[in-house]
């Protein structure tokens, strides 16, 4: 029934069989989630962010669940990049998904290291230049609130990445995001991902303490579900469709619907993140329902979707 | 059992209710039927490993009778799964039955005692590391605090099962007699040891119930009770073990003990957790590194829940 459906899709010229990703910190480094799904059904799959050297992370509490969705302030914690390169990365080679490994770091310098380090390996489709981590007091969000850091943070990785499609992860904590879009993608970026966790907090009343141990942490799951979705319409509407960058939408999805409320609004792919904890074969179920939602909507092929929001006249 | 990763067959199963039984005031038990897949996975869960189950859906309790302390908590939408550990396993043909002790602390606790015969419900496991037997052992003591109960009255099952050369003890403290776990009158327990607690003595193994307050059993910390049995019996301290679930504070003080009189020590320990198998990063546990001033984070979801007592950095 659904043979007849392309829900295959262009994204910064990285052929994607559908437009399904795991999203960064949701998905581990390389295989975490087969034991719970077959994960050559993704279109994409993104990295935990890694750092030149391993991070220990912040103190626990490291996350708190709100009201449909959750706070977290893992601070990073990662294995650091050589032993990325000698436990990852040969998993990864045999994923048939569009990897994209995630940058962080504290100073332009750490994340050029990390990009330059992995720009030959051929288990990696791309690069996703996280600027938007809400956790950490250096580098992290400072990157990617300020016009002229995400120009120079941008160009300086993008020539680092070589051949490797640089997408840039915008932080929706911001006063114009389309701001910061536009920097980037003045500096190079192949394509946006958006949207990053909200910086948030939850107090205990009782000892009137904050929650988490980092006081704050960064908000996902389907309570940010709308504002991502707006994000994305604007960000689609005000800079990446004139200028054909794709967009990785991205925020509380749970199912194929929310899925394609991303792509009607202009998402080229989309991301699954807090939902994978919850239900780690999310995402194989949500390529089917996207399938689905296709063949009956006489939808041909997903990219026709792709920003299709209807203006009323 | 030895020490081993989970098992390889983990997976998201369908779990039926067979029963939910209130046992006091806020403690249940709740029983769960596995067929298929999910009983070869769950036949092989060991005491400690924990099961992630998913709650969202399951009714909340009519709001009249909803304790005032929680009629805040109970309105929250909830999303994640919970974590629990499991008190028995038993197989019935093709089926494994497993009972899950649990404590309403919260909504999703609130909503887990809606829960009835005919409902079914989705849980991931098995997951993460349980307690493990090194060799040479003779004399096991289990302090459980609270909940911890729990998931040392399936250990309690397996070491009198596979283990007949360790003999066993149960000390289980809280901090009255209404955060005891356990079924029947608790006020007039004994204060020594014996059979008193049907979930110890139905393994032959004898306990001793403590309460800060002296509601029940001895009155003191059961810590207290741990240095003072450990004062006694005079065995090697290499053929003896503890094994410990509960609050931090007194897993801190056991693992303590432990290391002034050189027993071996293994410890459960609790974290918040987003996923619990090992992709958030959310549930950090500070450890030692042997031979170095450093610690490093691991993980309770996957490099625990027990941990070696001496690791981890209290
Ligand atoms: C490995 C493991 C095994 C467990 N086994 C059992 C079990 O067998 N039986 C049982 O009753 N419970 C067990 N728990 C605890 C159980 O998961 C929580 O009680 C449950 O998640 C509470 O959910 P809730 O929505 O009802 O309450 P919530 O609102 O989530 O929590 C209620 C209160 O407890 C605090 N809290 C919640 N989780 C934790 C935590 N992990 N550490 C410290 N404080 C916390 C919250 O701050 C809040 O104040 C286990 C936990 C872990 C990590
Ligand atoms: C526990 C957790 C850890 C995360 N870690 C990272 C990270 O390391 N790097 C990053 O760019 N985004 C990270 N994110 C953000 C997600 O990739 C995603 O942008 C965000 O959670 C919104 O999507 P969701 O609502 O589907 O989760 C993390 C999110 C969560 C919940
Ligand atoms: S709970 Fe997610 S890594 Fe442990």
């Amino acid at each position: 029934m659904n043979e007849s459906v392309d829900i295959s899709v262009d994204f910064a010229g990285i052929h994607l069989a559908n437009p399904v990703f795991t999203a960064s910190g949701t998905c581990g480094y390389a295989d975490e989630l087969g034991e719970y799904m077959d994960i050559n059904r993704l279109g994409g799959f993104i990295t935990k962010s890694i750092t030149r050297r391993p991070r220990k992370g912040h103190a626990t509490p490291r996350i708190v669940e709100t009201n449909s969705g959750m706070l977290n302030a893992i601070g990073l914690a990662n294995i650091g990049l050589d032993k990325f390169i000698e436990e990852k990365l040969p998993v990864l080679e045999k994923m048939s998904a569009a990897v994209f490994v995630n940058l962080a770091g504290e100073t332009i310098n750490e994340y050029v290291a990390v990009a330059e380090r992995l720009a030959n390996e051929k288990a990696i489709a791309g690069f996703e230049l996280n600027i938007s981590c809400p956790n950490v007091k250096k580098g992290g969000i400072s990157f990617g609130t300020e016009p002229v850091q995400v120009k120079e943070i941008t160009s300086a990785v993008k020539k680092a990445a070589g051949e490797k499609v640089l997408m840039v992860k915008l932080s929706p904590t911001v006063t114009d995001i389309s701001v910061i879009a536009r920097a980037a993608v003045d500096a190079g970026a192949d394509a946006l991902s958006l949207v990053n966790t909200f910086t948030a907090m939850v107090i205990d009343i009782e000892s009137r303490k904050a929650v988490l141990a980092n006081k704050t942490g960064g908000l996902s799951g389907p309570a940010i579900k709308p504002i991502a979705v707006y994000l994305v319409n604007k960000v689609y509407n005000e800079v990446a469709k004139d200028r054909g960058v794709p967009i990785l939408g991205m925020g509380g999805i749970r199912n194929a619907s929310d899925a394609i409320e991303y792509i009607i609004a202009g998402a080229t792919a989309v991301a699954v993140g807090t939902a994978n904890f919850v239900e780690p074969g999310c995402a194989a179920k949500i390529i089917e329902g996207i399938k689905k939602y296709c063949t009956r909507n006489n939808v041909a092929q997903i990219r026709d979707l792709v920003g299709s929001l209807l203006k009323e006249e | 059992m030895t020490k081993n990763r989970s098992s390889a067959n983990k997976g998201v199963f369908c779990a039926a209710v067979c029963a939910n039984r209130q046992i006091r005031q806020r403690f249940y038990r709740l029983r769960l039927e596995f067929s298929g897949a999910g009983a070869e996975a769950f036949s092989n869960f060991k005491p400690g490993q924990f099961a992630e189950l998913d709650l969202c859906d399951t009714a909340l309790p009519p709001a009249k009778t909803i304790p005032e302390d929680l009629s805040n908590a109970a309105g929250r939408k909830i999303l994640l799964r919970r974590p629990f550990s499991f008190t028995d396993v038993t197989m019935q043909g093709d089926k494994t039955l497993v009972d899950i002790l649990y404590c309403v602390v919260g909504p999703a606790t609130l909503r887990m005692t809606t829960l009835a015969a005919g409902n079914s419900v989705s849980i991931i496991g098995p997951l993460g590391n349980g307690f493990w037997v090194p060799g040479g052992k003779k004399r096991a003591v289990l302090v459980a605090g609270g909940m911890g109960a729990g998931p040392l009255e399936y250990l309690a099952k397996i070491l009198t099962a596979d283990y007949p050369g360790i003999e066993a003890i149960a000390l289980a403290g809280a901090k009255m007699a209404k955060e005891l776990p356990f079924e029947g009158r608790l006020d007039e327990i004994s204060q020594q040891l014996g059979f008193s607690l049907p979930v110890f003595a139905k393994y032959g193994i004898q306990s001793v119930v403590a309460t800060d307050d002296g509601s029940a059993g001895h009155h003191g910390l059961v810590t207290d009770c741990l240095s003072e049995w450990l004062g006694g019996p005079d065995l090697a301290s290499e053929s003896m073990i503890i094994y410990s679930c509960g609050p931090e504070v007194m897993l801190a003080r056991v693992a303590e003990i432990a290391k002034e009189k050189k027993i071996d020590c293994q410890v459960s320990m609790e974290r918040r957790m987003a996923c619990g198998f090992g992709v958030c990063q959310s549930c950090a546990v500070e450890c030692r590194v042997s031979d170095s001033s450093e610690t490093i984070y691991k993980l309770c979801c996957e490099d625990g829940p027990v941990f070696d007592g001496m690791e981890v950095v209290f």
